[in-house]
Order: C-alpha cells, then structure tokens, then sequence
C-alpha cells in the first residue's frame, strides 16, 4: 500500500494498493495552495483509507515536469514523510500519470501529454502507448517547449493525438508506482523536474553608477 | 555542544594539518596530499567547528567521489579529543554519504584500523558491512586494514523486501489508536525553518537545546551578490532530509520520539517558506504529532531562551523587553510584553534591510557577498569618523512618523555616489575608511533608534538578535551604548542569531508549556505575516 503525492498542477494525495486500487483520493485543483491544503489531504486519505501509516510500504512524490514553487510542496512533504515512517521514496514522473489514466480509461496508441508551465511555455511527453501491464510507454524525458512549437510540422511528434491536462491524479500516480514495482521496472530519478533554470542572470559590469 | 559544517578549503589546511598530526601520529598525510586533496572537485571535505569560532576546527572528514562515477570512498575522518563521544563523527559520516549519493556514487569504500574497534562499530552502525583484510596496510605499525563497504541505495530507489507491499488484510482503523497526550511539561521539539537561504532543522526539549542542523546555500547566491529567491528554495528542497537526519543523529534521538513540530510560516520568501511548510505538516501527519506554525521574528527572541553549551547566562528573559533584529531580510524593533502572547512591532526597515545594506556597498566597493564581513574586515583599519554618511530617518522632519523606522538605502546610494566621485576625479578609493564610516552610519543609526526605544517606553532592557549581529562593531557599541543609558543587553549565542530550526523549536516548545493549542493543518505560508501574529 502506497501514499502517493503530486503538486505538479493542483494538489493531489492519494492511498493506493496493486490489488485494491485507488483507495482514498483527494485533490484541490488551485494552483496557488498547495503549502495550505497538502497536509489536510494527507490526513484525509490515511483516514478514509482506515489503515494506520505503518500499513504503507512507501511514499510516492510526482517529480513533475511542474512549475517550480508548487511541485517543491509536493516533493519535499512526499520525501519527509517517507523519512517519517522510515519507508522508502518512490519517485514517479508525473506525466506518466495523466497517460496512465488516459490509457485506462480506454486510449490506445501514441498520446502527447501536454501541461502548462506558465510563462507562456508548456510541458510535453510523448508516449508510443501501454504495454503488457498497462504502464505507458514513455518516448524520452519530459520537456519543455514554446506552444507553438508542437504545432510545428516538424515538431519530432507532430500529430501525435494530444492531451491537455489541468489536473494530476495521485491515485493514477500511485498505481503507475504499483505496476511499476510489480513489473519490476525502475522508479523514476530522486529529482525535481523544473527543466527551467532559476530566472537569474550574473552581472558582469559590476554595480549600476548611481550618478 | 553543537558544530557547523563547511567546505573545507586551501585555506583550512593548516588546520586540518594540525590535527591529522597529532591524532595519526605515525602515519599522516603529508601536507602536499591535503591540500590536493581539499583543492580537488573530485573530493570532498568537511570541517567542523563551534559556531562560534569558525577558525577553530574540531574534526574534518574527506570522500573522494568523481560525478556519475558509481564508486566513492571515505578519505579519511578525524575528530578532535575535545569534541569526541557526541555524535560529530557519524554527522560528518552520513554528510559524505549523502554528498556521494548526491554524486551518483552507489557504493562509497573505506579502510580503518584493526585495532580501532570504536570506528568500525561507527562505520557498522551506519551499514557498513567487512569485505576483507588488508595484512600490515598501515605501516610502520604493522597493523591490518579492514575494508568496509556501503551500498548507496540508488536514487531510483527499490523496495526492501521488509517494506514490501503487505498483503490485503483488515487493517484497524488509524483514529483507533488513541492519540499520545502532549507532554507539556517539557516537549520535545523538532524545528523547520527555510524563510530566507538557511535550511535550519532544531531540536529542543523543553528550553535545552538539542541540536542545531544548518545548510547554507550562501554559496550559491555568492556570484549573484544577494540571495536568489528560486535558487534558495530549490536548495531547500534538496537539503531538508539531509538536514533533518544530521540534526536527529546530533540530538541522539529517535524521529518517532518527538512530540510537536515547529515550522517557520512567515515572513520571509515565500517560495522558501513553502518547502518547510510542506515538510513540516507531512512531517507531522507522518508521526502523528501537532504542529505549531509560528513567526520567524519573534522565533529570533526565542533563541534567548535556549540552554546548553556556548550560552553565558542562565538568567530567564525578562519582560518586557525591546528585540533589534537585523539581518539580511529583516530590520526590525519589537517591543515584547510576553514571548507567546505579546509582541508588538515599534518599528522596521522603509526599505533594504541592514544586512542588505552590507551586500550591497561591499559590491560598490569591489568585495565578495556576504558584504558583512567582508566590510567589518577591511573597516578594520579605516576610520569610522573619515566620512559622515547620512543617518536615515534620524531628521526632525522624519522622526515624527519614522521614530522606530529604520532606512538604509538613501545611505547605500549615498556610499555609492562618494565612491563614484573619487573615481571619476581620479583619486584612489580609501576603502578601509569608507568600509568603518559606512558601517558606523549603520551600527550608530540601528543603536540610536533602540536606545531611544528603551527610553522612551521605560524599558532597560534590549535583545539583540539576527545575522547583522555576528558585526563585532555593532555589538561592541551595542555594549557601549546600553552600559552608559543602564540597560542591560542580551545577546544570544551567533549560531543563534542567524536564522536557525532551534529558535523555531524553542519559540514552539514556549507555546506548548504555555498551554497554547496546536495550528490546524491549514496554514499556508505567509510571506508578510506581521509579528503581532506569534503562532499563525
């Protein structure tokens, strides 16, 4: 049994079991609340969910791709609990997730997740499809682009069928987790996927003249 | 006792030097191999030291890891007779650990002497497991290595077969359990604090300090010249377990005994305060203990409060006292009735903190951030009276309406246009007199508004407290200045002035022995929460 946490978009927490499935899931879709909402729905969950914390057999963080002040909430509440409970971290892309669920609700073949990053740019990942154990396929690692670069002729996946998304489940998230353990796949990387620099440049001229 | 962790670098050598000799006294390193080593960005190096003098190096430890490469090893660790048996040795372990995980490495090797039963129940402890014999490596004692290795669970971590997945059984509900009461009397108490580019974790039992955990990410701002709000935030994310370990280990205590958490809320960077938000509420969740989210100003004053090693008095705070806090975010007079109930704000900084001040007049005058010290330490041989810079807010006209404010950027500008002046007329800068003038504005002006504030409300006491307050000069006349108006000074230990987790502990475990309810799980982070605001 898993805790799953995304702040990738919205706030999303969930508890969830390969067999059982998604168990308890709660979410808020604001954008901008994440540090408020994210420990009620933690405790939300547990309790829905009627299982004490030493039930879980790890916690797994959405590593976005995500806008940064956000997906930092998610990641580091999904890390610190872990330690709490002396569980391991289960990174997942979170991505992977919205394809999960749209793979799972019926899609079939090559999809382009597509999620804002503010600023006027968005991220993208391609996937070929689901495999045997329903994981989707993921071609390469997540980006980021300007979006009228996807709409490009040349753009590497053009016409892929396309999937906005404004939310990510955390129950989905936490079953990507399950599957990926039970297939015996690989997590993703212990890293927060910014895919953006900090916004800072070094002055080379030294300090402006004040006179 | 607690100690701080730095980089070494070439100039920490010597220092490590004389330690090395005198612990491994047949078998040292030569000076040449340290200082390759140190220098080296395939290695990497600890020291550890007091607070309060970071010259003075108690222990240092040394990995030796290349980036992506698969293998680390542990160089060497040594610690100082004087800090022995307190925990410093596996903090400076799992810190090269932790810097080998962060490197790619998978596995990190060491040796260490047979008949050094003391280390391997250390190297043991943290999982080390024997791989063999080395007969007769360190010579001339004769005396075999044994080899140790650690698997560094990868970053793309697998379950351990223990916290498999359990089988699908009925579980008692969690609300059965019945909740633990809070012990009041004399809590434990583990602190969070991010709001600006220290990740501070604390842990206090009661009002005894336990341990004081602080990662910097000040070198990471050094070439932008100031703290970068984004920059600081992402170092937060990746320092929090990290730093919550080292503090756990140092305190020598369990996670699952402690009894509340505390975590910085406001003011501070938003962006930072939301990690340890996050942290600290799943934190709780996690152990199933109430938070406390409290003010980071008045957490300054809370520091006062604490006991152990490095604090010179044992007399309790008095009320009601006054509190300057300067530091690089905040410039700050509060006048404080009751710690967990009454704190007023008399006045603040219009415009750049004092600490900001600092960074940016050492970037007029060509020095390195942080500007503190940096500027204290070419003021050295200046003269504080060579230049008159203004005082801000100190007019007639202003003191009506800014009696307790404080400004220091017409100050800064007024700096940089006498540095411009002189060089556009040709003339060498005397830095070393406009460093001591500079600052002498800023110390007598930040003295002036608090002794006034002292006076004017019958209060003969002040509290000093923040990062500024490591400035030699601003507590030397800080001294000066409240002997001769009769008001006695307090000064918490440095490593605890600047922003730290035990200040955020100790201000929680106050609210906790004052009977204060815990927050509800609701709060966000708040960026300008006033101080009249103790525990949001």
């Amino acid at each position: 049994m898993l805790l799953a946490i995304d702040t990738s978009a919205g706030t999303s927490v969930a508890v969830v079991d390969l067999t059982q499935g998604v168990i308890a899931e709660r979410g808020v879709a604001d954008t901008m609340r994440h540090a408020e909402v994210v420990g009620r729905l933690i405790q939300e969950c547990l309790t829905e969910a009627r299982i004490p914390v030493s039930a879980l057999s790890g916690v797994v963080g959405g590593m976005g791709p995500g806008p940064f002040t956000g997906l930092r909430v998610g990641i580091a509440a999904a890390r610190v609990f872990a330690l709490g409970i002396g569980r391991p971290l289960v990174p997942v892309v979170s991505h992977d997730a919205i394809a999960y669920g749209h793979y799972r609700t019926g899609h079939t073949g090559p999809l382009l997740v597509v999620t804002d990053a503010r600023r006027r740019e968005v991220y993208w990942s391609a996937y070929s499809g689901a495999d045997a154990q329903h994981l989707p396929v993921r071609l390469g690692a997540p980006s980021l682009a300007k979006p009228a670069d996807l709409l490009e002729a040349d753009f590497v996946h053009a016409g892929l069928p396309r999937l906005d998304a404004a939310t990510i489940s955390a129950g989905d998230l936490g079953m990507v987790a399950e599957l990926a353990y039970a297939a015996g796949r690989p997590f993703a990387a212990d890293e927060a996927l910014y895919l953006r620099s900090p916004d800072v440049t070094v002055s080379k001229n030294g300090p402006k003249r004040v006179s | 006792m607690t100690w701080q962790l730095r980089r070494a670098t070439a100039a920490d050598v010597d220092a490590i030097m004389a330690l090395e000799t005198s612990i491994f006294e047949n078998d040292a390193w030569s000076t040449e191999m340290m200082a390759r080593d140190v220098a080296d960005p395939g290695c990497y190096y600890l020291v550890a030291f007091p607070p309060d003098s970071p010259d003075h190096i108690v222990a240092y430890a040394g990995l030796q890891a290349a980036q992506r490469s698969p293998e680390s090893d542990i160089q060497t660790i040594a610690v100082a007779e004087e800090a022995r048996g307190r925990g410093l040795g596996r903090v400076l372990m799992l810190s090269l650990i932790t810097e080998a995980r962060k490197r790619g490495a998978r596995e990190t090797f060491l040796e260490v002497r047979a008949d050094n039963p003391g280390a391997q129940h250390l190297y043991r402890s943290l999982g080390f497991e024997d791989l063999g014999v080395r007969r007769g490596y360190y010579q001339p004692d004769n005396v075999d290595a044994i080899v140790m290795r650690l698997p560094i669970p990868p970053a793309e971590m697998q379950f351990t077969d223990a916290a498999a997945p359990p089988a699908a059984e009925p579980i008692p509900a969690a609300s059965a359990a019945p909740a633990r009461p809070l012990n009041r009397a004399n809590p434990l108490v583990l602190g969070i604090e991010t709001s600006c580019d220290e990740t501070g974790i604390g842990i206090v039992r009661g009002t005894t300090l336990l341990s004081n955990t602080i990662a910097s990410s000040m070198d990471e701002h050094a070439r932008y010249g100031g703290v970068v709000p984004e920059v600081a935030a992402r170092a937060h994310l990746e320092e929090m377990v990290p730093a919550i370990h080292a503090a756990v280990a140092e305190a020598g205590i369990r996670l699952d005994e402690i009894d509340a958490i505390a975590v910085t809320s406001g003011p501070g960077l938003a962006g930072a305060l939301m990690v340890g938000v996050g942290a600290a509420k799943a934190l709780a969740v996690a152990l199933d203990v109430p938070i406390y989210a409290v003010n980071h100003l008045v957490g300054h004053v809370g520091a006062d409060l604490l006991r152990g090693e490095g604090v010179t008095t044992d007399a309790p705070l008095e009320y009601p006292t006054i509190a300057l806090l300067v530091s690089g975010g905040h410039t700050s007079l509060l006048l404080v009735r009751d710690l967990v109930s009454d704190v007023e704000l008399l006045g603040e900084t219009i415009d750049d903190a004092a600490g900001e001040a600092f960074d940016k007049v050492a970037r007029v005058l060509g020095l390195p951030y942080p500007g503190g010290p940096q500027i204290d330490r070419v003021a050295a041989t200046g003269s504080p009276t060579a230049i008159r810079f203004p005082r801000g807010l100190s007019h007639q006209k202003d003191v009506a309406k800014h009696r307790y404010d404080f400004s220091f950027s017409g100050l800064k500008t007024s700096v940089a246009r006498w540095v411009e002046q002189k060089g556009d007329a040709g003339e060498t800068v005397p830095i070393d007199d406009v460093a001591a003038s500079f600052r002498e504005a800023v110390v007598d002006v930040l003295l002036t508004k608090a002794v006034a504030a002292c006076t004017d409300l019958g209060v003969p006491r002040l509290l000093l407290g923040g990062g500024v307050i490591a400035n030699a000069r601003l507590r030397q006349v800080a001294q000066e200045r409240t002997d001769a108006a009769g008001i006695a000074l307090r000064i918490p230990p440095l490593s605890l002035c600047t922003d730290n987790g035990a200040m955020i502990a100790a201000l929680g475990a106050q609210l906790i022995m004052a009977g204060h309810e815990p927050s509800t799980l609701d709060f966000g982070a708040d960026s300008t929460l006033p101080v009249s605001q103790i525990q949001a």
